[in-house]
């Protein structure tokens, strides 16, 4: 009997080399970027053009002239488009939790594939949209009222877009067995995305509650996902830390 | 045959079967998280309402006496009574009686699919007599508010196939999620009261 268990392979696991010691250096990077990214996107929107929080859909023509020919409005899509790159690191800081959890992989691919479209049309539509208009001055108010419009839809008219991702995120957390991030914050995550549903009357509504700088579909949404963002990233933050090595793939 | 000796009626909660450890409160704690934290996002919501109810009380009352209070009468039954079923098949399973669960729960679950049907056919004659979201504040609050709830009750309607599953699935079934699924149904159901009063009822 015994001469059957020695033909056995031997155990690999003192093959493999030590590991050295801030092994989970490539997360910890990914996860900082988020912050700064933030942070960038936070200054940028709010006090250097203004965009943030969201102009009435009802601005007169003059002040419509006034922002998007604004030199502000100029650099801050010149600086978000070229710091669009650094979105992709956050999703890759989920993504990586999101591969431990005993879910199936078509959550995962959810997640890339709904940050992909979400990011596009969210980010990507407005930042040009607002960066055309202050780019050459003397454009027919009307075309600027246009853009100004197509700017504002596309940033907060397409929060569904990205209602899919998180919808996957969530279900991912709640299904999961492993325990790799608390249950709560799946659930958090619900409300999160169904909040970004609440987008859709911006199409409908020029002024009160559910036009796009409303009550109900900015405010409550973006108090929601603010602090949810927080949330996460420190659950995120606790989820790297408590990886243990052997499921690191950076051999 | 021991089961049947239930004599001196033992109320529903003094009779844990699995005493393994349970918290306070029925079904997981993090279900309880949600439910709070549901009924503060749509408290939020409703006092935002009645804030703008406030604001044009003439377009309100108008557009609401235009509602089919019927349906949303007979709504609420469906789902007050869906709600004491699964009460009901929740005491039967945590008491063993998982064939008389299953079956409380299937009626339960009936019950709950009556209610998107019904809104359905409230939903229909309303939109095609031009009544839609775009119409004024009040529908727009109208549709978004029952629609959210109707999202609501979708996935309790999931939720409680799971738990009929659960039931019929194994000899030992899983009495932490019944109480799990149970708790969320009882918070769509709060939600809906509330609702039905506001939308619907108050002048």
């Amino acid at each position: 009997m015994t001469d059957s268990i020695a033909t056995a392979p031997p155990p690999t696991t003192e093959a493999a080399p030590p590991r050295r010691r801030n092994s989970k250096l490539d997360q910890w990077i990914a996860f900082w970027t988020v912050p700064f990214f933030f942070t960038l996107f936070g200054i940028v929107f709010v006090p250097l053009s203004w965009m943030m929080p969201p102009r009435s859909p009802s601005s007169s023509s003059s002040q419509i002239v006034d922002f998007m020919q604004s030199h502000n409005l100029l650099i801050a899509c010149a600086i978000l488009t070229l710091s669009f790159g650094l979105a992709p690191l956050s999703n890759a800081v989920y993504l990586i939790q999101i591969k431990r959890m005993s879910v199936s992989p078509v959550l995962r691919f959810s997640v890339v594939v709904g940050s992909m479209t979400g990011a596009i049309v969210g980010m990507l539509f407005p930042m040009f949209c607002f960066g055309l208009g202050a780019f050459r001055s003397g454009y027919d108010p009307s075309i600027l009222a246009m853009l100004y419009d197509f700017g504002y839809l596309a940033y907060i008219g397409s929060l569904g877009c990205f209602c899919v991702m998180w919808m996957a995120f969530g279900l991912a957390i709640i299904l999961d067995k492993n325990n790799v991030l608390p249950k709560w914050l799946g659930y958090y995550t619900v409300w999160q995305y169904v909040t970004e549903l609440m987008a859709a009357p911006v199409w409908i509504f020029k002024s009160g509650p559910f036009a796009w700088n409303g009550l109900m579909t900015f405010w409550f949404a973006m108090v929601l996902y603010v602090s949810w963002q927080m949330i996460v990233y420190v659950c995120i933050y606790r989820a790297i830390k408590n990886q243990p090595d052997d499921e690191l793939e950076n051999a | 045959m021991t089961d049947v000796a239930e004599g001196p009626l033992p109320s529903i909660g003094d009779t844990p079967r699995d005493t393994k450890a349970r918290s306070d409160f029925p079904g997981e704690s993090s279900m309880w998280f949600f439910v709070v934290g549901d009924l503060l996002i749509f408290g939020i919501y409703f006092i935002a309402y009645v804030y703008y109810r406030g604001q044009d009380h003439d377009l309100f009352l108008q557009s609401q006496a235009r509602l089919n209070l019927d349906i949303g009468a007979i709504n609420t039954v469906v789902l007050l009574t869906s709600s004491l079923f699964v009460a009901l098949g929740t005491s039967a399973a945590r008491a063993g009686k998982t064939a008389d669960g299953v079956r409380l729960f299937v009626i339960a679950l009936a019950c709950g699919a009556a209610f998107p049907l019904l809104k359905l056919f409230e939903y229909i004659p309303e939109v095609i007599a031009g009544v839609t979201p775009g119409t004024n504040l009040f529908f727009m609050y109208y549709f978004v508010m029952t629609g959210l709830h109707l999202c609501h009750v979708m996935l309790g309607l999931v939720i409680l196939c799971f738990i009929v599953g659960n039931l019929r699935g194994s000899a030992k079934p899983n009495i932490s999620f019944v109480e799990t699924g149970a708790t969320y149904w009882h918070m769509v159901d709060i939600l809906w009261l509330i609702l039905f009063a506001l939308l619907y009822l108050m002048r």
